[in-house]
């Protein structure tokens, strides 16, 4: 049988055991709903206030700072069409960054397309956002900044303490209407959150990279911060998003939120113990590889590779066929070829944007599975480069 | 990888008559302008029949395996019969492609009419 091993835990995580068994106790035993007043509702009630309780501790928020959403990117979209729709009054300026994930990228784009003006700020080399340039991209028309607080394709940390030092200052300075949202869904659970001593005023976060199911996730809404509501026909979530809430997912939540909290040294220093290993004996067994972003100011589970002379998708696949899932940020559909925008705003040119691999260590991974995959990705990119005629000398 | 057949599947991982060849006589190398998959192909062609085929390729798995499928679906033809091969044959060959994947195989039968365009016959 193949070795079967998931690096893509920037894609999603397995659900851990114990997080499906107090999701599999709510589906068979807290089926009320939260907005009964009877007891099978106030049941439900309860076991969504303590998932509350717990989301809010992994990032050290009040819990009724905390909207339950159905994921990361409707938290992203509610954090930014709410605000931008509640301030239009003061403004029509959004400040983002160029290694925005699509669901803020295009949120953004959206807004362009209504006629606000959007700043990306470029990344440099090493995938971080410069404070200088986002001090000098303010105006006073700027309503919000959005900015992701690590990368989910090449995990750099974005200086979002620094950030939020800049917007108090600038409110101190009589720019009251300033708000700062930052997508917090790769860092979550990888980072240590503390909203008050960043002083963001929205945060995304999402339960699937938390090794919770699907089809949940949060925004942190800072008391008196206004948004337009996006999802109108109910007063769940304090008036904010109108919906029955999905309790199981959210006790799943929640559970996932106490034990990330609960365990997070011990899963970054493993997660960074495999990582590490793993670059390093890449380094030693594949020439021609540079590695992605920044090396100090990163998530430790992630590690960004672009192997020269080969395109990411066929080392993917070969990968796929032994059994080993990792991903690429490059697409080539219908003849068009979309290299990573991540990569290209790193300034690296199309070959190595094309070449880039993200591979994404988690809790269960093992020494064994960074020794097969070394292994395994080692033999498919001499496989490809023998393919390959950028290899061929007078040929490039 | 639900969308590939398991021959596709096969020549990826084991590529056919990868390489380049010194004695070839007629070679092209041609290149997607738009998303830069490339594929270079290198006949020996002998007695207007094609005697050994090599390819090179870079791009998404769909070029990978087309240059393999090509040339294993070109050895032994004539020149003539190679000229006949379409876009559609090659697709076959490779158990289907989904429809946003087929400009490989457009990219391949281009690659193989313009190496015997160049076919260099020893007078």
């Amino acid at each position: 049988m193949t070795n079967r091993v998931y690096l893509d835990h920037s894609a999603t995580t397995p659900v851990d055991p114990r997080v499906a068994a107090a999701m599999t106790r709510a589906l068979a035993e807290t089926y009320g709903n939260p907005s009964s007043v009877h007891g099978f509702g106030q049941q439900a009630r309860g076991a969504v206030d303590r998932a509350r309780r717990e989301v809010a501790n992994l990032i050290h928020a009040k819990p009724n700072e905390i909207v339950f959403t159905s994921g990361g990117t409707e938290a992203n979209n509610l954090a930014i069409r709410g605000l931008c729709e509640a301030s239009t009054a003061h403004g029509r300026h959004i400040i983002t960054s160029a290694i925005e994930h699509p669901s803020v990228r295009g949120v953004c784009d959206a807004q362009e397309k209504h006629g606000w003006e959007i700043t990306r700020l470029p990344v440099y080399e090493n995938g971080i956002v410069r404070i200088d340039d986002l001090n000098a991209a303010v105006r006073p028309d700027t309503v919000l900044v959005t900015l992701m607080w690590a990368n989910n394709e090449i995990g750099t940390i974005q200086p979002i303490r620094e950030v939020g030092a800049l917007i108090r200052e600038k409110r101190a300075a009589g720019q009251r209407n300033l708000w700062f949202h930052t997508d917090a869904v790769q860092a979550a659970g990888r980072l240590a959150i503390n909203v008050d001593d960043v002083g963001c005023d929205l945060l995304s976060i999402s339960a699937h990279k938390l090794y919770a199911p699907k089809g949940v996730g949060a925004l942190y809404v800072r008391r008196g911060v206004r948004l337009a509501v996006q999802n109108v026909g109910g007063h769940q979530e304090r008036e904010r998003r109108a919906g029955t809430e999905n309790v199981p997912a959210i006790v799943a939540f929640g559970e996932a939120a106490r034990l990330a909290r609960e365990e997070i040294t011990t899963r970054v220093a493993h997660d960074a113990a495999l990582r590490d290993r793993f670059e390093q004996r890449v380094k030693e067994l594949i020439r021609d590889v540079v590695m992605n972003g920044d090396r100090e100011r990163r998530l430790s589970h992630l590690s960004n590779i672009s192997f020269r002379f080969i395109e990411g998708e066929g080392l993917l696949i070969n990968l796929d066929l032994e059994g080993v899932a990792v991903s690429t940020g490059s697409a080539c559909s219908s003849g068009t070829l979309e290299p990573s925008p991540v990569i290209r705003a790193l300034g690296v040119n199309d070959e190595l944007a094309r070449g880039s691999i993200r591979f994404s260590f988690g809790k269960d991974n093992s020494d064994a599975d960074v020794n097969y995959v070394v292994a395994v990705l080692s033999r498919a990119v001499e496989r490809l480069r023998a393919l390959s005629p950028l290899t061929l000398v007078g040929h490039n | 990888m639900p969308e590939y057949s398991n021959q596709f599947k096969d020549h990826l991982a084991h590529p056919r008559n990868a390489g380049e060849l010194a004695e070839a006589n007629a070679v092209a190398d041609e290149q997607n302008p738009v998303c830069g998959d490339r594929l270079r192909l290198s006949l020996m062609v002998a007695s207007d029949r094609i005697e050994t085929a090599r390819y090179l390729a870079y791009g998404c798995p769909p070029t990978l395996v087309c240059g393999s499928v090509l040339t294993e679906l070109i050895t032994g033809k004539t020149v003539d019969e190679a000229r006949q091969m379409t876009k559609s044959d090659l697709l076959a060959g490779v158990g289907g492609l989904p429809s946003r994947k087929q400009h490989a195989a457009a990219l391949a039968i281009e690659t193989l009419n313009a190496a015997l365009d160049r076919l260099k016959v020893d007078s």
